[in-house]
């Protein structure tokens, strides 16, 4: 794990790390940020501009939407909506890309050459659509979000993961660890998955960051966490049609989903940067 | 005029902003047409030599001072067109790693009408007439057939015959052959070594042949540089530094090398290991005074002078005159009483692989050990030896577990391993054990010492509490000479030696009946190998264990062990008493291997240079 303390001496992970620190106090403390209740509506003020500009009101600091909700409370809950589908789906993905990649990389022969076909399979569908087609039939909702994405995306950890894990494999030292008695589950557990665990962990900042893409995307059609939990997505998607009358309702989600995918990829890439064994010996 | 004369050459490493020299005040002459040996460990700085002359120092290393003369010429004053039109032209390289040298995509042909062009030669039919002429004349049957296939169609002893033929298709002035057999199999060794003189003679070419080997450097060089820490520390006529070696370390070196014919005695072991380039930045006087048997006070505070003790045979010691009286402590090494109780017992062993593609494309069965039958009696140490791709590896993955045979037995104490019911690799682990041949992989590199060597104590369903796993650690350490805070360290801060301790300590936690030793000590400094070898035969009488010792360097299998195993094509084709079977080897295999070790006294011809080269 001196590798892990070494990252944080990284700019990039500091960086992203503050930024990720942000959006995570507003998730949970959102009750207590937030100005107003995200889901009231305030039908005799509806799109009120933020209030650095002309009619602005200082109750509503960035402005109303469509319905008279205010702006910047569904903003912050809407970072409790998506540091949860970032958190949970990356997990989820992770846990089931993990297991599979080291059994099939580990075991090699049929096993790994029938997960290595499952994936490929799996793969051949397009992502996008592929969480659409599970949302239709999962139904709305956080946890089919989740799940939808767990679903769709635990192949990327499988593909990536498996070779490192075939790399491990290869060396002596796993062959020795069987040989003084190790059982193939302690072989595994202890010799193989503490050299992978760096290349997880950046895995799983990296897929942070598409979570959050596909849950914008599913709740800007309509088929993500539902109409009562405000999500960026959503009020995108709510926001699209008085573009010309209100453009910051439209701008600021989209800035919130840019800030918060740009910081999970900082910290992927310096993560990456630092952990990734090949890449600092090639760099010294 | 010289081929090559170096002047004081200089080079040196920027290490983390530090300026410390890699090579330091060496200097030789190389007479035209004649054979200059650069010998010594890794580390000695003398690839760089030959880097130097190519302009392939790597990132970070530079020639400071001195200069190096190619005929009379400053190699590093002249203009750099002037240095590229010598490279290759009239000075020719031959590589470590003929495997690697040639472009993979490209056959042998166009790579040799490539260079010819570059040459200037002819047209396109002159050159391809020239390139057969040279294959032919490095003794390689259907030259024109070669040119039409790609590297990786041809063997590595046919890669080097090929690279020699481009290396003097140029005729050059001075070849730099970079250890040209270290990556081959040893029985190849003598025929390289011999086309190489044999271009050499005809050529009347200079040559430097850099390699780790003293014995092998008598036999082929006229001259002989040895190198110790980036210094030259003698220097002589080969046969003189070999049979009167004048510098402490040469002397070592050379009681530390196990002999073919000579008794057997206890290596000299050398301690410690070779200064690192860090370490020599804060080390006035002689590089090996912190190793030598020797030193007195002066030895580290003043360089030492080159003296002369022979007509052109120099030394840099203070003590030159009383190396003599360096001598391994007179001990017989001879191998322990062999106790009569058989431990290990293969009988008819086989293993096939099936390769190819089941699902698209047919399979083929290959046979890599065919019906292999021996015995290990406790406390005996029984060498398997034979070429590569003979399957003496597979035999150790066969009796270790990490593959299953596809026929025979494999008998421990009695009790047949083969048996599905006793498959499982934890029965086996309490008696038998294997060594790796590659430290480096072998070794987790996230574990500590203390951590792998008890790493059988957490295995399966023990539990052993840390107490227990501590006194461990320091009883392992201690029995392979390793101080206790070695405990604590990563893999990572050990050097090869040590790492190959280590993996020798974890093999015998758990006091096994037999070890498997894969090649564990042919990656290794002569120096360190001593080390081990004593090593080995310290535990052997220690804690009585047999082993079976797989090894391609005869010499230590001759040390060590008591019987051999000749493998050739999967199939043991001669064994016995290692002396019987070495002093009149029956199968031609194991002659061409025995052949191939260069003799000990360098007075002594080597028959095997002296044989007319087969055609390949």
């Amino acid at each position: 794990m001196a590798a892990l303390a070494r990252s944080l001496r990284s700019p990039r992970v500091l960086i992203a790390l503050v930024m990720i620190l942000c959006i995570l106090c507003c998730a949970i403390f959102a009750g207590l940020i937030a100005p107003n209740d995200p889901g009231d509506q305030n039908l005799l003020s509806i799109l009120v501009p933020p209030t650095w500009s002309p009619g602005g009101d200082p109750a509503f600091p960035l402005g109303t939407d469509s319905l008279g909700r205010d702006v910047l409370s569904r903003l912050i809950y809407g970072a409790r909506t998506a540091m949860l589908v970032a958190f949970f789906a990356s997990l989820g993905a992770m846990i089931i890309g993990t297991v599979l990649a080291h059994i099939s990389g580990y075991f090699g022969g049929t096993v790994d050459w029938i997960i290595g076909r499952l994936v490929d399979v799996w793969m051949s569908f397009p992502p996008v659509i592929l969480s659409l087609i599970l949302m239709v039939g999962l139904g709305v909702g956080l946890d089919r979000v989740i799940l939808a994405i767990i679903l769709v995306d635990w192949t990327r950890f499988c593909r990536v993961l498996r070779s490192e894990v075939l790399i491990v494999t290869r060396h002596d030292y796993v062959a020795a660890a069987r040989l003084l008695g190790f059982t193939h589950w302690q072989a595994i557990v202890r010799e193989v998955l503490p050299a992978t665990l760096p290349l997880l962990i950046t895995l799983m900042s990296l897929e942070m960051a598409i979570a959050v893409i596909v849950e914008a995307i599913l709740s800007f059609v309509g088929l993500g966490v539902g109409a009562n939990q405000p999500a960026w997505g959503q009020m995108i998607a709510d926001a699209r049609q008085y573009v010309y009358q209100s453009p910051w309702n439209l701008l600021l989600p989209a800035l919130a989903i840019f800030f918060t995918v740009t910081a999970f990829n900082l910290l992927g890439d310096g993560l990456r940067r630092t952990l990734d064994v090949r890449l600092s010996e090639s760099g010294r | 005029m010289f081929a090559l004369q170096a002047l004081d050459l200089t080079v040196t490493a920027r290490i983390n902003g530090a300026v410390v020299p890699a090579i330091r005040g060496l200097s030789f002459e190389l007479p035209p047409g004649k054979i200059l040996g650069l010998v010594g460990e890794s580390g000695a700085g003398k690839s760089m030599v030959g880097r130097a002359i190519a302009q392939l120092l790597p990132t970070g290393f530079a020639i400071t001072a001195g200069s190096l003369l190619f005929e009379g010429e400053d190699l590093m004053e002249m203009p750099p067109p002037r240095r590229r039109a010598l490279l290759g032209r009239a000075i020719g390289f031959i590589p470590q790693q003929p495997m690697t040298a040639l472009n993979p995509v490209m056959t042998v042909g166009a790579q040799f009408d490539e260079h010819l062009a570059r040459l200037g030669e002819g047209d396109y039919v002159e050159r391809r007439k020239r390139a057969i002429a040279a294959l032919a004349a490095a003794h390689l049957r259907d030259a024109g057939g070669l040119l039409g296939r790609y590297p990786h169609q041809l063997s590595g002893g046919m890669l080097q015959r090929v690279l020699i033929a481009l290396a003097f298709s140029s005729n050059p002035r001075l070849v730099i052959a970079d250890e040209p057999t270290t990556a081959l199999d040893v029985t190849i060794h003598p025929q390289i070594l011999r086309l190489i003189a044999e271009m050499q003679r005809e050529h009347t070419t200079a040559i430097i042949f850099i390699t780790h080997d003293l014995r092998l450097a008598a036999q082929l060089c006229d001259q002989v540089v040895v190198m110790y820490a980036g210094r030259a520390i003698e220097s002589g006529p080969a046969r003189s530094i070999l049979s009167r070696p004048a510098h402490p370390y040469t002397r070592c070196l050379q009681l530390a090398n196990p002999t073919m014919h000579n008794e057997r005695r206890a290596l000299y072991v050398i301690p410690d290991q070779m200064p690192s380039l860090r370490q020599l930045q804060k080390m006035p006087g002689c590089h090996f005074a912190p190793r030598c048997p020797l030193v007195v006070e002066n030895c580290r505070r003043m360089d030492p002078p080159e003296v002369w003790i022979g007509a052109d045979h120099r030394v840099a010691c203070l003590r030159a005159a009383d190396v003599a009286a360096i001598a391994t402590i007179d001990e017989a090494t001879a191998p322990p009483e062999i106790s009569a109780r058989i431990v290990l017992q293969v009988e008819k062993l086989q293993k096939r692989y099936r390769i190819g593609d089941k699902l698209f494309g047919g399979t083929r069965l290959v046979e890599a050990v065919k019906g292999v039958s021996f015995n290990i009696a406790e406390n005996e140490f029984v060498a398997l030896v034979g070429e590569s791709g003979s399957g003496k590896s597979t035999i150790a993955k066969l009796l270790v577990g990490l593959e299953q045979p596809s026929g025979g037995r494999i008998l421990l104490n009695g009790d047949d391993l083969t048996d599905p019911s006793l498959r499982s690799l934890v029965r086996r682990a309490a008696s038998l054990q294997m060594v790796f041949q590659d430290p480096q992989s072998a070794l987790n590199p996230r574990r500590r010492i203390g951590r792998i060597i008890t790493q059988a104590m957490e295995a399966g369903s023990r539990h052993s509490t840390w107490q227990e796993r501590l006194t461990r650690t320091k009883e392992l350490l201690a029995e392979v000479g390793l101080s206790e805070d070695f405990a604590t360290r990563l893999p990572g801060q050990l050097s090869g030696g040590q790492r190959q301790r280590v993996n020798i300590a974890r093999a015998l936690c758990n006091i096994p009946k037999v070890l498997v030793a894969d090649e564990i000590v042919s990656g290794l400094d002569v120096s360190i190998q001593a080390q081990l070898l004593n090593l080995l035969a310290r535990l052997r009488s220690e804690l009585g264990f047999g082993m079976l010792f797989i090894s391609h360097d005869l010499s230590v299998v001759r040390h060590l062990c008591s019987r051999v195993l000749v493998m050739y094509r999967g199939e043991i084709v001669e064994q016995g008493p290692i002396e019987a079977v070495f002093s009149d080897p029956q199968h031609p295999h194991t002659r061409a291997l025995v052949s191939s070790v260069p003799p000990d006294d360098p007075r002594a011809g080597w028959p095997a240079l002296k044989v007319a080269l087969a055609e390949y």
